[in-house]
C-alpha cells in the first residue's frame, strides 16, 4: 500500500511524501507475516531492525518502534525517507510471496514521526569515561560512527568543514525528498548523546590524524564522503556547465544564484543524484530537462521510484546515449551533440566499453548542463595523514575492520566504499564504532 | 438462465421461500425498510418486538452501538444497547397489515414482549389480527431498560413456560421462542418454552458483553455520558456461542422443536453451518447492519448452487447432519493420531509456525534458516494443528493420520 507521491509538493520543494495515517499503519503492520529469521532486518546493512519495528507498530507500542529505530539508526528519520527499500528491506519481504510487500519505509516514517509528536524521551547523554574519539565529517558514516561511539560512553567530536551537520543530506539532497527539519530531528537525537560538533574545521594542516592522535585522540574516523565532482573535459571552462553538488545545494540553500526557469536544461549521468537534479531543475520551472545516461532505460542506476518520478515531472529521457560535443555561443554553451551508443561488452558500463551507433546523432539546445557522472573523496584528504593508503579515485583503503593503514585511523561511507547509500554509510560508520571500541578496549 | 435449487422450507406448518430471514431489529424497524428486504430477497421477517407503549415507555440510549475490531479487521462483533421498538403500536400493528397485504406470499413474524399476562394477549391479538404469520416471544433481550422484562424472563423456567401458555390460549398461530445465550444451560428454558405450548424455539439473542473500554477516560463503550453497560453482543464472532447453542438444542431429544437459527450470519456458507447444525430457519440483523439487505442474494446464491452441486433436492436433507457428530468430549477417539505435514514448495519461510509451536505447542517443527523452510518433526508432533492454523498459506500445512499405539503427550526435554 505504497501512497502516491504529491506532484505539486515537489514544484514546492515541500516534503513529496504522504504521511500514514495511524489506519494505514495498523493496517500496513497487520499485513506483515512477523518472520522468524525478519529478512528485512538482515537486509538493512545500518541495523534498522524493521521485523521488530513492524511488530511494535502492530501491537500499538508505536513510542515502542521509534525508539527501536532511533536507537538502531540514529538517521532513522532520514533513512525513511530516502532508503532505496525496494532494493534493501523491502526486496527480501517474505510477503512479496502473497501480495505487494511491506511498505517499511513508510511505517518507518510513521514510527519516527510518531517518536517526534510525542516527544520519546532523549537518548541517554554519553558517560564519556572511554576516552575521546575524533570523527571527521558529519555525514551519514560520521554520524553513524558517532553515535554509536557515545551510546559506548566515549566522547566524540566531530570535526565537519561546513557550517551545520548532515553532509549530503543536508546540502545535496533535494528538499522535496529529506526535508531539513527531518535531519535536524535526527541530529536533535545525536545531540542528546552529547556528541560535540565542531563547526567550519578545515583538513588543512598536514598530517591531521596524527596530530590528534598525539593530541589525546586515541582513535580517528574517517567519514569525509565525495565531493569533488567529475567533470567532463569537453566542457571544462564554460560558466553554464556546472557538477551537481554545487548545482543541488544552489538550490537546496536557496541562493538561487543559477537561473534556471524558462531555461533548457540538460544533465549528464542516470544515477540518483542525476534524477534529482532533472527533478529538481523541472521544479524549478526549467522548459525542458534532458537526462542523458550512458546506459539504457532498463540499466539506469536510479532506482525505480526515481524514474518514476522524473517521468512524472517530464524529463526527456536520452538514455543509451554519449555527449559527444557541444555548440558554443561565445564562452557559453548553447547546445549538446549527441549519439546513442551500444556496449561492446554487455554489463560493463564504463564509457570506454561504449559503441557509437551511427546515424543516431542529435543536436540538443541547451543553456544549461549540469553534469553528475561521479565523485572522488575531496582533495584535501591528502593533507590528512602522510602515507595514508587510497585506490583508484582516492578512496581510502580499509580492511575488514574498517581500520586504515595508519594505526588508530578508522574510515568508512562513502569515503571509503566509492560511493554508496546514506544507510550503508551509516552502517559502516556503526561497525567501524564496534572496531575503534575492540581495537581500544 | 441460472438453474436455481429449491430453497423452500416448511417451518411449523408456514412455507417460506427461503430460509433467509431478518431477525428482530432494526433492520425491520418499519414497513418502509421491510419492503425492501422483502424485495431483495428475504424468505421471511422477524418484525421489531412490539410493546404497548402504555406500560412501558421505551426510551433509547446513545451512543448505543460500539463494535469489536481485532487489528485491521473492524466490526468482527457487535455491541448494542437497542431495547424494543420505540414506535407506537397502532403505527407497528399498522405496518404489519400493510405489509402482509402488499407481501402475502412472504412470512411475517411478529416480535411481542409484554411485561404481564394482560400485555402478552393483547400483543398476541393485534398481531395476528394484522396478519402476521407467526409470533416470536421475546424472552431475551438483554438490555431491557425494565428490570422484569427480556432476559431476566428468558433466564426464569417458570415464567418462560407461564409466558408462553398465555399466548398460545390467545391466539392461534404458531409461536416461536426466543432464547437467551446468558444462561449456562439453554435446554431447560427451551423445554419450558415447549412445555407452556412452544411449536419452535429461536436461538440465539445477543451475548452479555463489553466491547471496548476507552483508555482516555477509562470508560467502556459505548460511552452514554459518562457510564456503559454489558449489553448485547453480535456478529461473526458470536457466531461460534450460537452455533454451539443451536446444536444442543437440535440434539436434546426431549425438545424436538423446529429452530430458527440466529448468531453471526453474513454468507450461505454461515447459514450451511447453522442448517447442518441444526436450524431450519436462519435470522439476520448485525450482517445487515455492516453490509445492507442485499447479502441475500449471495446466500439465495451460493446457497443454491451448492444445493445443485451436491445433488441436494430439499434443505431437510441437511437439516442437523453436523450436530449427529457433535458427542461429549469423554467419547472421543484418541487412538486416532494424526502429524502436520508442510507443503515446502508452498512454505514462504516466514517461520511463524515454528514460533508457535515452539512456543505454545510440542517443540515439533524445526526451521532451516538456510533455506527458510519449516519442517515437522513426526516424533515429536501431537497432531494439534496450531501450526496449520497460524500458517500464512491457507493451503501449505496439512496433516496425515500415523499409527500410534498410545496417545502421544507433550514432550520434556
Amino acid at each position: 500500500m505504497k501512497k502516491n507521491i504529491d506532484r505539486k509538493k515537489i514544484e514546492q520543494f515541500k516534503s513529496m511524501r504522504v504521511s500514514l495515517s495511524l489506519q494505514d499503519a495498523i493496517k500496513e503492520s497487520n499485513r506483515c507475516l512477523l518472520c522468524l529469521d525478519a529478512p528485512c532486518s538482515e537486509a538493512c546493512p545500518a541495523g534498522t531492525d524493521p521485523g521488530k519495528f513492524i511488530r511494535q507498530i502492530k501491537f500499538y507500542n508505536y513510542k515502542g518502534a521509534a525508539r527501536t529505530i532511533r536507537g538502531n539508526n540514529i538517521l532513522g528519520g532520514v533513512c525513511a525517507l530516502v532508503c532505496p527499500v525496494e532494493k534493501l528491506c523491502e526486496e527480501k519481504c517474505s510477503v512479496m510471496a502473497l501480495e505487494d510487500p511491506i511498505d517499511i519505509s513508510g511505517l518507518q516514517r510513521f514510527a519516527s514521526e510518531y517518536g517526534e509528536s510525542y516527544a520519546i524521551e532523549p537518548l541517554e547523554k554519553s558517560l564519556k569515561n572511554k576516552g575521546k574519539v575524533a570523527v571527521f565529517g558529519a555525514g551519514p558514516a560520521g554520524l553513524g560512527c558517532a553515535s554509536e561511539l557515545a551510546k559506548m560512553n566515549y566522547d566524540v567530536t566531530i570535526f565537519e568543514k561546513e557550517k551545520d551537520a548532515g553532509g549530503v543530506l543536508r546540502w545535496n539532497i533535494p528538499e522535496f525528498r529529506l526535508p531539513t527539519e527531518t535531519i535536524n530531528y535526527d541530529l536533535k537525537n545525536l545531540s542528546d548523546l552529547g556528541v560535540e560538533i565542531k563547526f567550519n574545521s578545515k583538513i588543512n594542516s598536514p598530517d591531521t590524524a596524527t596530530n590528534l592522535l598525539s593530541d589525546g585522540y586515541k582513535a580517528v574516523f574517517l567519514g569525509t564522503g565525495l565531493s569533488e565532482a567529475f567533470k567532463l573535459n569537453i566542457l571544462n571552462g564554460y560558466p553554464n556547465a556546472l557538477e551537481y553538488i554545487s548545482f543541488l545545494r544552489d538550490i537546496k540553500t536557496n541562493n538561487n544564484k543559477i537561473k534556471i526557469k524558462g531555461k533548457n536544461v540538460a544533465i549528464i549521468g542516470g544515477g540518483s543524484v542525476a534524477i534529482d537534479s532533472a527533478v529538481s531543475a523541472a521544479a524549478s520551472g526549467a522548459k525542458k530537462v534532458y537526462l542523458i545516461s550512458l546506459e539504457s532505460l532498463q540499466e539506469l542506476p536510479a532506482d525505480e521510484e526515481e524514474i518514476n518520478l522524473a517521468r512524472t515531472m517530464n524529463i526527456i529521457f536520452k538514455a543509451g546515449s554519449q555527449v559527444t560535443g557541444i555548440v558554443s555561443n561565445g564562452n557559453k554553451i548553447s547546445g549538446l551533440k549527441g549519439i546513442e551508443i551500444e556496449w561492446i561488452e554487455s554489463g560493463k558500463f564504463i564509457p570506454e566499453n561504449a559503441r557509437q551507433i551511427q546515424g543516431t546523432e542529435f543536436n540538443l539546445n541547451v543553456d544549461l548542463v549540469v553534469q553528475a557522472i561521479g565523485t572522488a573523496p575531496g582533495k584535501e584528504l591528502k593533507t590528512f595523514a602522510s602515507g595514508l593508503k587510497t585506490i583508484g579515485k582516492g578512496t581510502i583503503t580499509i580492511n575488514d575492520n574498517y581500520e586504515t593503514n595508519i594505526p588508530g585511523v578508522f574510515a568508512g561511507g562513502d569515503v571509503a566504499n566509492g560511493g554508496a547509500t546514506v544507510v550503508q554509510a551509516v552502517g559502516e560508520g556503526k561497525k567501524a564504532a564496534k572496531s575503534i571500541d575492540s581495537y581500544l578496549s | 438462465m441460472t438453474t436455481k435449487a429449491d430453497l423452500s422450507i416448511n417451518f411449523c406448518g408456514i412455507k417460506f421461500e427461503n430460509p433467509f430471514c431478518l431477525s428482530s431489529s432494526p433492520v425491520g424497524n418499519h414497513a418502509e425498510m421491510c419492503s425492501r428486504a422483502y424485495d431483495a430477497g428475504w424468505g421471511g421477517i422477524v418484525y421489531k418486538t412490539l410493546g404497548l407503549e402504555k406500560s412501558f415507555k421505551i426510551v433509547m440510549p446513545s451512543p448505543r452501538l460500539s463494535v469489536y475490531n481485532y487489528g485491521d479487521k473492524r466490526f468482527v462483533g457487535l455491541q448494542n444497547a437497542e431495547q424494543i421498538t420505540d414506535r407506537p403500536i397502532k403505527d407497528n400493528i399498522a405496518d404489519i397489515a400493510l405489509l402482509k397485504k402488499k407481501y402475502p406470499n412472504k412470512v411475517l413474524i411478529s416480535s411481542i414482549m409484554g411485561y404481564d399476562d394482560d400485555d402478552w394477549i393483547e400483543l398476541a391479538k393485534l398481531s395476528e389480527d394484522a396478519g402476521a404469520d407467526m409470533l416470536e416471544l421475546n424472552f431475551s433481550c438483554p438490555q431491557m431498560a425494565r428490570k422484569d422484562a427480556g432476559h431476566r424472563i428468558g433466564q426464569d423456567y417458570e415464567s418462560v413456560s407461564h409466558f408462553t401458555e398465555v399466548v398460545k390460549n390467545a391466539c392461534k398461530i404458531p409461536v416461536m421462542a426466543k432464547m437467551t445465550p446468558n444462561i449456562t444451560d439453554i435446554i431447560p428454558v427451551a423445554l419450558a418454552a415447549k412445555q407452556g405450548g412452544a411449536d419452535a424455539i429461536s436461538a440465539i439473542n445477543t451475548i452479555k458483553a463489553i466491547t471496548d473500554v476507552d483508555i482516555e477516560n477509562f470508560t467502556p463503550l459505548p460511552n452514554i455520558k459518562g457510564h456503559s453497560a454489558a449489553t448485547g453482543f453480535s456478529g461473526p464472532s458470536a457466531k461460534p456461542v450460537a452455533l454451539r447453542f443451536v446444536s444442543d438444542l437440535y440434539n436434546s431429544k426431549k425438545l424436538n422443536l423446529p429452530i430458527s437459527a440466529i448468531g453471526g450470519i453474513e454468507t450461505w456458507i454461515d447459514v450451511l453451518h447453522f442448517l447442518l447444525l441444526g436450524g431450519t430457519t436462519i435470522q439476520v440483523t448485525t450482517g445487515i447492519l455492516r453490509y445492507g439487505y442485499r447479502i441475500v442474494e449471495d446466500m439465495i446464491e451460493g446457497l443454491s448452487d451448492f444445493m445443485i452441486d451436491r445433488n441436494i433436492k430439499s434443505l431437510n436433507d441437511i437439516i442437523g447432519k453436523a450436530a449427529k457428530k457433535i458427542i461429549d468430549p469423554s467419547e472421543f477417539n484418541t487412538r486416532y493420531q494424526v502429524v502436520s505435514v508442510i507443503d515446502e514448495e508452498k512454505c514462504l519461510g516466514c517461520g511463524q509456525c515454528y514460533i508457535s509451536c515452539h512456543d505454545g505447542a510440542n517443540q515439533a517443527i524445526q526451521f532451516d534458516t538456510d533455506k527458510r523452510k519449516a519442517n515437522v518433526d513426526e516424533e515429536r508432533c501431537v497432531g494439534c494443528l496450531l501450526c496449520k492454523h497460524v500458517c500464512p498459506v491457507w493451503d501449505c500445512i496439512s496433516y496425515k493420520e500415523v499409527d500410534t499405539e498410545v496417545a502421544k503427550h507433550a514432550a520434556v526435554f
